[in-house]
């Protein structure tokens, strides 16, 4: 998966239009879904994710880590709802000895429709967390590099996400 | 409404579009080409009227406008890729050795401006060269580059 990452960069950076094909058939869906969990209605969605894959064609020769295309692809996707939504936020404040991200204590149990619904109820900020981690299985170096912030602020972004998720979860009569 | 693949691969066929980019390229040569041989030529053209001057001058900010525009487009809209940067310089070393030559037959024959002309148009030419060397370096290097990764599947 790596190598063929790697090599589909490659090509699109020599300027193989197929290459862009096959870019955009591989990671669309995944675009679109992250973006679409970020995003009010389906309408904003396809607009930036159409801002995204522009986004993606005028910046991919600058691409200088080939290996790092999933969180490059999330980071710019990230970028265009940010900029689409022009959120400003607080960094969180949690102390982090107290996190410990290894810890799932929502996914495994739930349904995962059910989740998806209590996903859409929390802040742009905490869902997207959620949504990188949990759904698309990023690592926390890669969140990192998407969110644009150091690893302590994504762990207690991800403990704050958690948590609220949580309570919302319990609220709803959800127990573990 | 979710935008399928295929309209996603529509969309970028056409911001890949080989055609814009030689286009733009064209336009950042010619205006470039343009504006050095007006400045030339008015830089050697002693005690003309306002009228001239402002007319040059115009005629000078307006080719730096489109320089500008061009450069603007071919860096941040119609990105240059590898192979297209391999044409961009091919076209630029092309235009720029037209100019040269063209610059010297007239200093040649002594016309006034033709000589600042020329040695620009060298200089251009020089550069063109120099972007063309590093272009296909930089093919070459994303060529290797994949048939290191073909051989790695």
């Amino acid at each position: 998966m790596r190598v063929e990452d790697d090599l589909l960069v490659v090509r699109c950076q020599l300027g193989e239009r197929e290459a862009f094909e096959e870019l955009i058939a591989r990671w669309h869906e995944p675009l679109w879904m992250y973006v679409r969990r970020l995003t009010a209605s389906d309408d904003t969605a396809a607009d930036v994710v159409q801002e995204t894959w522009l986004r993606v064609v005028r910046a991919i020769a600058r691409l200088r880590e080939p290996g790092s295309l999933r969180a490059w692809l999330f980071g710019i996707a990230r970028r265009a709802v940010m900029d689409r939504l022009r959120v400003r936020y607080r960094e969180p404040t949690v102390p982090l000895d107290d996190v410990d991200v290894a810890a799932d204590v929502v996914a495994d149990e739930l349904d995962l429709q059910a989740l998806h619904a209590e996903l859409e109820a929390l802040p742009l900020l905490e869902r997207e967390v959620l949504v990188l981690f949990y759904l698309r299985e990023l690592t926390l170096q890669e969140l990192s590099e998407i969110l644009e912030a150091p690893l302590g602020t994504i762990k207690s972004r991800l403990f704050r996400a958690r948590n609220t998720l949580r309570r919302q979860l319990e609220a709803k009569g959800w127990t573990r | 409404m979710k935008p399928t693949v295929e309209e996603m691969q529509r969309l970028l066929d056409a911001e890949l579009s080989v055609r814009a980019r030689i286009a733009y390229t064209a336009l950042l040569l010619v205006a470039l080409l343009m504006t050095v041989s007006i400045t030339s030529l008015w830089a050697t053209e002693t005690s003309l009227p306002p009228r001239t001057e402002v007319a040059f001058a115009v005629m000078v900010a307006i080719g730096s406008s489109w320089v500008a525009y061009a450069v603007w487009v071919l860096t941040k809209r119609r990105v240059l890729l590898a192979g297209h940067r391999i044409l961009a310089a091919r076209m630029a070393v092309t235009f720029s050795s037209l100019f040269a030559i063209g610059a010297l037959l007239l200093a040649l024959r002594g016309v006034r401006g033709a000589v600042g002309a020329s040695c620009t148009g060298l200089l251009m030419a020089s550069i063109a060269v120099a972007m063309l060397v590093h272009a296909k370096q930089q093919f070459a290097r994303l060529l290797a580059r994949r048939r290191e990764l073909e051989a790695m599947r």
